[in-house]
């Protein structure tokens, strides 16, 4: 199963290679007398409000959004884990100043640091830059919440039954940390990447009011996902659901590839 | 064992889930539509005392529940009396006497004396007041009021001013030394109850002194509901749905939503007295480099960028076809002001590529992708700045994005939140060139004046120049001056045609569009006389009705 | 003892988050400006405003002491956008947001975990599929299509998007945690006895998940929080939500304060409701 889902996410991300370098295929160029069209030879999922070919956006968004989600999910996972059992399983002094840090973390208003980290950013700072700049904060904003459950998760372990045992084997902390703890906060962890993932997409679109993350003519997912939200735009071409269709498959693959891994 | 495991399962989740869905999914209410108006505010009314209206929300307010001497007809643009049964502006132009109607009352049945009116006037003049209209005066602590008898009023000014009696228009007549914010008034409507962030309810007036051909007394509604609602969404469900009668100014596509589904509501009238437009940062403090500054200061590289533009496409794709190409800062809706010999030239990329090869900058590169670089050879690139949040604004930015490029142009597009852009535009001028619209309210170019005055902090493109920095900026400087001070219409006419014929030659501001004047009107409310001024399709609200519901 | 130091904490809490609130905003740009300055007509009054603005906000040490005295007399500000004492803004917003975050909270709890108890023990299930790509399906639609597509249809309420956001997020967690769970040996050795699932369910599952689950409540409760601006937003909803997505907006600064801070105090409450995680574990286990 695990296999099978690799093979598909591979493939899926090969298609969207393809599919976004294929000759003659353009993210931006501008087809204004097919605007808002329908499927057609040229255009085979359409063309968005501005005649740009949506199967072309989809695959580059697909491929800009899946690797900074992906990346910025899987670091604020391993910050959370770090924190986390750092907080359980480290040194008694820093569980509740991290704690606090945690809670302190979850109530701020970060949406202003990202204002500043925009007006400190140059105006022509290019697309591609800003985007890596806020999926990099949003991983750097995002583990509070999950290392708290991630600390919740590891405190119970100090006095289970294998980790006494462990140590009075000599297993050195990291090799505890690497061979029991961290497998069992899997169950914590693999959700937290998971649901990182579509929120980061989400979060990076909604990032576009304050200047940052993808921005034009580069193609953003959340963006594509974000037009759902008017019912101005339903009833038009089907082809508008081609974001969502795309990310839900992915999620249930990666969902199918990360639950593997667990189990395993 | 598996089985046993089954069981429970339904036990559990069933139940549990139907209790929850039972419990959470409220239907949204839904109402037919009363005898009252409603339609939505986008938000909240600053203030209910009219002498200290300064937003567009506790304006529309004002208009429905103050008695005025005035009122500017919206649809002719004509003064008209309204509690001033007739006025008279003395030859110099610095006295105006008003006679009132007789048996005025206000909504609480006390009478309205001329004492009512010179205090009402004098309070909006003081400057512990602080009201924004009294500017409109110019030197208001100059002007007297006087109430020689019940029903006249004389104003004395200390000169004569631009379209007087359009002032009068905005100054609310309240009880003498009982100011009470809308809830007494002398207008069609009064306040009867306002929930901050919820609804604004205004309630007839019953001692309005408007009434029919027939004697019936006006207005016809008995109340009016506006709603505080920030979503398009809701408020175009809500007017679909007919628990609002009106829905004011749509986005394009919730509009051609209206237009496919209740064709027979859907109004487009045309040009508005707003613009869309594009410039670029030539304030000499700006923290920018000294050729991108030389760049922008080039008359020839702006006039090329403007004919790069293809206005029709922004009008097509960005407004859904609900704009109007614009070519200058007064609107073909203003007719009165507007210029029709303007040129409105074409877009013409080779006409550009020549203007600016005039200028010293050259192409480097080929194919798809050229490179203009300036007389210094650095390449031509620049960020755009726009405010987030405005879809047709964001799609027009994108679109001259690629415009640009045929002139090997390359631009970044930025959309900031509004206080962050403000404090680029108006405090540190730290941006390249905005795209950025401006919303004119009055006809008048008069109310433009302190954009276009080169020592007003509003002159965008450099603000508050100690000096004019160009002879064109002098030139404007003169003409907006004697426009404010010209003793006839035709002198004043001239003056301005003169400030148009000098924007469309140097371009400052690359005007774009017009935005349409777009409004959802039931097709079951009668009366209704759209207007593409403000308070547009309540103007006249004392003659609105429901067709059904006639009196 | 216990309720004296949490107690403790959360004030310690609100007072690092009033610290950085103030930071934050006040260096956010466009602190010192106003939309209104755009408008030729009315500019010279607002830049007046701001300018005393300037005069009183350009030292932060002077802005903290200021709002701490004005805290101590019990006084919370007054609104920047709207010229109210913040408190009149808030009081009645509090019991919409408040019902609206217990009504989401409840349907979403309740829903991940009467889908994730009996799911949980059937490994490896088709149903586990169908509920990944259900779930997926939640956390790819983003809020505003779920509230439109309500809208539209007049069927569910803004406590119903919050609920099913929330439940396509804690089933995944809930779902894992007790599917590690139903793993562990003296859970496989209670099945094989056939110990009742409601005995099995109470005592080998949810006791010992219980911190876990007290921990994920907490994450829940902020998801919650935040999930409740969009929804008051888009269903034009007047809570706190809605109040405080203007706030930003406008840099309102004393309203800002004030919705962050019952936000910390809610945070840091919640671990009073929800004890922490080890003292619960040594009391269910004393051995």
């Amino acid at each position: 199963m695990q296999r099978l889902a690799l093979t598909l996410l591979l493939l899926l991300a090969l298609s969207a290679l393809f599919l976004g370098l294929r000759p003659h295929a353009s993210y931006s160029a501008q087809d204004r007398e097919q605007a808002a069209a329908g499927a057609s030879a040229l255009h085979p999922a359409g063309t968005d409000a501005l005649g740009r070919d949506r199967l072309t956006r989809v695959a580059v968004a697909a491929l800009l959004g899946l690797t900074g989600a992906v990346s910025a999910a899987t670091l604020t996972t391993v910050i959370a884990a770090g924190v986390g059992v750092l907080a359980a399983l480290g040194p008694s002094f820093l569980e509740g100043p991290l704690l606090l840090l945690c809670d302190a973390f979850l109530a701020l208003p970060w949406l202003f640091l990202l204002m500043m980290v925009r007006s400190g950013m140059p105006l022509g700072t290019a697309p591609l830059l800003s985007a890596a700049a806020t999926f990099f904060i949003l991983a750097l904003l995002g583990w509070p919440a999950c290392a708290r459950a991630v600390h919740a998760g590891a405190a119970r372990m100090r006095c289970a039954d294998w980790m006494t045992q462990g140590r009075a084997g000599g297993l050195r902390t990291t090799q505890l940390m690497q061979w029991h703890v961290l497998p069992r906060l899997g169950s914590l962890l693999s959700p937290q990447f998971l649901i990182s993932v579509p929120a980061f997409l989400m979060a990076e679109a909604n990032l576009g009011t304050l200047g940052l993350g993808v921005t034009e003519p580069l193609p953003s997912w959340g963006s594509m996902l974000l037009e759902l939200d008017h019912s101005a735009v339903m009833g038009g071409s089907l082809w508008i659901y081609l974001p969502v269709v795309s990310l839900v498959g992915t999620l249930v693959l990666l969902e199918l590839l990360v639950t593997e891994e667990a189990r395993a | 064992m598996k089985r046993a495991f089954f069981s429970p399962r339904s036990r559990l989740a069933a139940p549990l889930l139907s209790v929850c869905l039972l419990l959470v999914a409220l239907p949204a209410r839904s109402q037919a539509p009363g005898p009252g108006l409603a339609w939505s505010l986008g938000y909240d009314p600053e203030t209910f005392d009219p002498a200290k209206v300064d937003d567009q929300a506790s304006e529309l307010v004002r208009y429905l529940t103050a008695g005025v001497l005035l009122r500017v007809n919206r649809a002719t643009g004509a003064v008209e009396p309204s509690l001033a049964e007739s006025w008279a502006v003395s030859p110099d132009g610095r006295t105006a006497t008003f006679h009132l109607r007789r048996g005025l009352l206000f909504s609480d049945g006390l009478p309205l004396s001329a004492a009512d009116v010179a205090w009402s006037i004098r309070r909006v003049l003081a400057q512990e007041t602080a009201a924004p209209v009294a500017e409109e005066f110019l030197r208001p602590r100059e002007v007297s009021v006087e109430a020689p008898d019940a029903a006249t009023v004389i104003v004395r000014l200390p000169a004569r001013l631009v379209e007087l009696d359009h002032i009068f228009d905005e100054v609310a007549i309240e009880p003498q030394n009982r100011p009470s914010a809308a809830q007494v008034t002398a207008g069609p409507f009064r306040l009867a109850a306002y929930q901050r962030g919820q609804f604004v309810r205004l309630e007839r007036n019953p001692h309005y002194w408007k009434h029919d051909a027939s004697g019936a007394p006006l207005p016809y509604l008995p109340s009016l509901q506006l709603d505080i609602v920030a979503s398009d969404e809701q408020d175009h469900l809500r007017f679909a749905r007919g628990q609002y009668g009106l829905l004011n100014q749509p986005s394009p596509d919730y509009f051609n939503l209206l237009a496919r589904t209740m064709p027979q509501a859907a109004h487009d009238l045309g040009p508005s007295l707003n613009t869309e437009q594009l410039w670029f940062n030539q304030a000499p403090t700006a923290p920018l480099p000294a050729y991108e500054k030389q760049w922008f200061a080039t008359t020839a590289f702006r006039v090329a960028v403007s004919r790069a533009i293809h206005r029709a496409d922004l009008v097509r794709l960005a407004y859904a076809g609900h704009a109007t190409p614009a070519y200058g800062f007064i609107s073909p809706a203003n007719h009165a002001w507007y210029d029709p010999r303007l040129e409105a030239p074409h877009e013409d990329v080779t006409a550009a590529r020549a203007l600016l090869a005039s200028a010293g900058f050259r192409r480097a590169g080929s194919g798809s992708h050229p490179v203009l670089l300036d007389p210094t050879g650095h390449p031509v690139r620049f960020s755009i700045l726009t405010n987030a949040g405005n879809a047709p604004r964001a799609r027009m930015a994108t679109l001259i994005q690629q415009d640009l490029q045929a002139l090997g142009i390359e631009t970044t597009l930025v959309a900031l939140d509004f206080p962050a852009l403000m404090e680029r535009l108006m405090h540190t001028q730290n941006y390249e060139a905005c795209l950025l619209g401006l919303a004119n309210v009055d006809p008048d170019p008069n109310a433009a004046m302190n954009l276009w005055l080169s020592s007003s902090p509003n002159h965008q493109w450099s603000p508050s120049e100690k000096v004019p920095a160009t002879p064109w900026e002098k030139q404007i400087d003169v003409a907006m001056r004697a426009q404010a001070t010209a003793p006839t219409f035709a002198e004043r006419l001239r003056a301005v045609k003169q400030v148009q014929a000098i924007v469309a030659e140097q371009q400052p501001f690359l005007y774009l569009v017009y935005p349409n004047v777009l409004y959802g009107v039931s097709p079951a409310l009668a009366g209704v006389q759209l207007s593409i001024l403000q308070p547009g399709a309540v103007w006249n609200i004392d003659t609105l009705h429901w067709a059904k519901r006639k009196p | 003892m216990r309720f004296l130091r949490q107690l403790g904490r959360t004030c310690l809490l609100v007072l690092l988050v009033a610290a950085g609130t103030l930071a934050l905003v006040r260096y956010a740009p466009g602190y010192f400006s106003d939309p209104r300055e755009m408008d030729a007509e009315h500019a010279a009054t607002i830049r007046a405003e701001i300018d005393a603005r300037r005069e009183t906000d350009s030292s932060s040490r002077a802005m903290a002491v200021r709002i701490v005295q004005g805290w101590l007399h019990g006084q919370l500000g007054t609104s920047r956008q709207y010229q109210v004492p913040v408190g009149e803004l808030i009081r009645p917003r509090l019991g919409v947001t408040a019902r609206l975050v217990a009504g989401g909270l409840a349907f979403g709890w309740l829903a991940a975990v009467a889908l994730a108890v009996p799911l949980s023990m059937r490994l490896n299930s088709a149903g586990e599929a169908a509920i990944a790509a259900g779930s997926a399906l939640l956390l790819a639609i983003p809020v505003g299509a779920l509230a439109t597509i309500f809208l539209l249809t007049n069927t569910g309420g803004p406590t119903l998007t919050l609920g099913l956001l929330l439940a396509a997020r804690d089933f995944k967690f809930v779902y894992r945690l007790l599917r590690a769970q139903w793993r562990e040996p003296h859970l496989l050795f209670a099945r094989a006895q056939g110990m009742t699932v409601k005995q099995i369910v109470y005592h080998s599952l949810l006791r010992p998940l219980s911190p876990q689950l007290a921990s994920l409540a907490t994450m829940s409760f902020v998801m919650a929080l935040s999930l409740a601006v969009p929804a008051e937003v888009l269903f034009d909803l007047p809570g706190i939500g809605q109040l405080a997505w203007g706030a930003a907006m406008n840099r309102d600064l004393p309203l800002l304060l004030a919705v962050t801070l019952l936000m910390a105090t809610a945070v840091g409450l919640s671990g009073l409701v929800c004890p922490p995680a080890l003292t619960l574990q040594e009391k269910l286990e004393p051995a």
